[in-house]
């Protein structure tokens, strides 16, 4: 119990450490998949090891401890009381930053549907008469497709190859439902502040993963590159209030690896980000046993 | 017509995924366009009678208009929709940064530095010849 519990805590440390990594060497699918899945257990057991700390603060209740005492048992001691009050702080930290990132979701969606209301449902393409750059993908929910929302002055600013790598681009958004990985990977960090650096990586590899999509689609790399750079050219002349201050080099990163061949998808390194996001929840599930027992002692 | 290359990739594309082109097409020359001119801008080895039935099928949704003032059998996007949403959209990325930042956007923001590397990509790619296989006609 007593290294056990903070297993996941240590665990999520070298999970942000390892996850750029592996977006750096990884097929942008697989390791998109892989780190959103290991953020998800990694964040559960950091959040369920914080309520095994927190109970313990049920040995010290009155109850338990008049019980213990009429039993003449000597009550276990598994951890410092500052430390279980403190992860009683956290989980209730915890529970508000969940349920902020589960709020945002929902006004995001409403506010995306809200955009489309109107377009007939086989349509794809909603166009925005807009002067300001703007291309995104309004993933489809509760039997309302997915579309793609493209300003006119977005359109404009590419070429007729160009256009078809946004479209396809933007499809693949779609397809292969990023929003929920994104929405995963964000619900993870809500959860475990530590994850903050898998949330950026798994942000942007959905964006990688679209580009080799794209690519594939239109069957041109070099046209791919050339759609991203012209697309971000018009976007950052036009409307800098729209720069995300994303500016950790993204699109240059992502315009990079369009002029080399797709990265590999090297299982091992994918398999050990895997079997890293499950051990947390071993960790876990051995310090629930290490719990339950001192618990069953003290009342019995 | 259908080959390899970008022409064969066009002619395995849906039907949807051909009206989205099309709708683009127009949006983007701003002007009222004839098939044959769709069919010459869209380059991807579409038929005539193709970009005509989904023409057709786009202005039966409202999406584009005959250009009755222009030349005959021209079409333009229709423009009162796109406008509302554009309202729409403006609205909600006025509302703060919330809404937006969660969404999948195509590019963001750049620094100096990369919109001089940008640059210098297009005005090279321009001159490149195209990879054989992936080339146009």
């Amino acid at each position: 119990m007593k290294i056990d519990v903070y297993l996941p805590i240590l665990l999520s440390l070298l999970l942000a450490a390892l996850g750029p990594v592996v977006g750096r060497r990884v097929a942008p699918a697989l390791a998109a998949r892989v780190l959103t899945a290991s953020a998800l257990f990694t964040a559960a057991a950091t959040t369920w090891s914080l309520v095994l700390l927190a109970a313990t603060l049920i040995d010290r209740a009155p109850p338990v401890v008049a019980e213990a005492r009429d039993g003449g048992h000597r009550l276990p001691d598994p951890v410092p009381e500052s430390v279980a009050v403190a992860a009683a702080l956290a989980l209730v930290l915890v529970a508000v930053r969940v349920y902020r990132a589960c709020r945002a979701e929902r006004v995001t969606r409403r506010a995306l549907r809200a955009l489309c209301a109107g377009y007939p449902p086989d349509t794809e393409l909603v166009v925005a008469a807009s002067s300001v750059p703007q291309a995104f993908a309004v993933p489809g929910s509760g039997g309302a497709p997915g579309r793609i929302l493209v300003t006119s002055a977005m359109l404009g600013a590419l070429e007729p190859a160009e256009r078809r790598v946004l479209l396809a681009h933007e499809r693949a958004h779609l397809r292969h439902r990023h929003a929920l990985l994104v929405a995963a990977v964000a619900l993870a960090t809500a959860a475990d502040p530590l994850l903050a650096p898998v949330r950026t990586t798994v942000t942007f590899l959905v964006e990688r993963w679209a580009d080799e999509q794209a690519a594939d689609a239109v069957g041109d790399r070099p046209t791919t590159a050339r759609a991203l750079a012209r697309a971000a050219l018009s976007a950052g002349r036009r409307a800098p209030s729209c720069a995300l201050h994303f500016t950790d080099r993204a699109i240059t990163r992502r315009i990079a690896a369009l002029q080399v061949a797709p990265p590999p998808h090297l299982w091992p390194l994918a398999a050990t980000t895997l079997a890293l996001g499950a051990l947390p929840a071993l960790g876990a599930a051995d310090a629930t046993g290490d719990l339950l027992h001192l618990l069953t002692h003290a009342f019995m | 017509m259908a080959g390899r290359g970008p022409q064969g990739r066009a002619e395995r594309r849906s039907a949807g995924e051909l009206e989205s082109e099309v709708l683009a097409t127009l949006w983007a020359t701003e002007l009222a366009l004839t098939p044959v001119e769709i069919q010459a801008e869209i380059r991807g080895g579409l038929a005539y009678n193709t970009v005509h039935t989904i023409l057709k099928r786009l202005y039966d949704k409202g999406l584009v208009l005959r250009d009755v003032d222009g030349r005959r059998g021209a079409y333009r996007p229709a423009k009162n929709a796109a406008e509302l949403t554009a309202e729409a959209m403006h609205e909600a990325l006025d509302r703060g940064p919330d809404p937006i930042a969660t969404l999948q956007q195509f590019v963001t923001g750049l620094s100096p530095e990369e919109e001089q590397a940008l640059r210098d990509l297009l005005s090279g790619g321009a001159h490149r010849h195209r990879q054989p296989g992936g080339g146009t006609p």
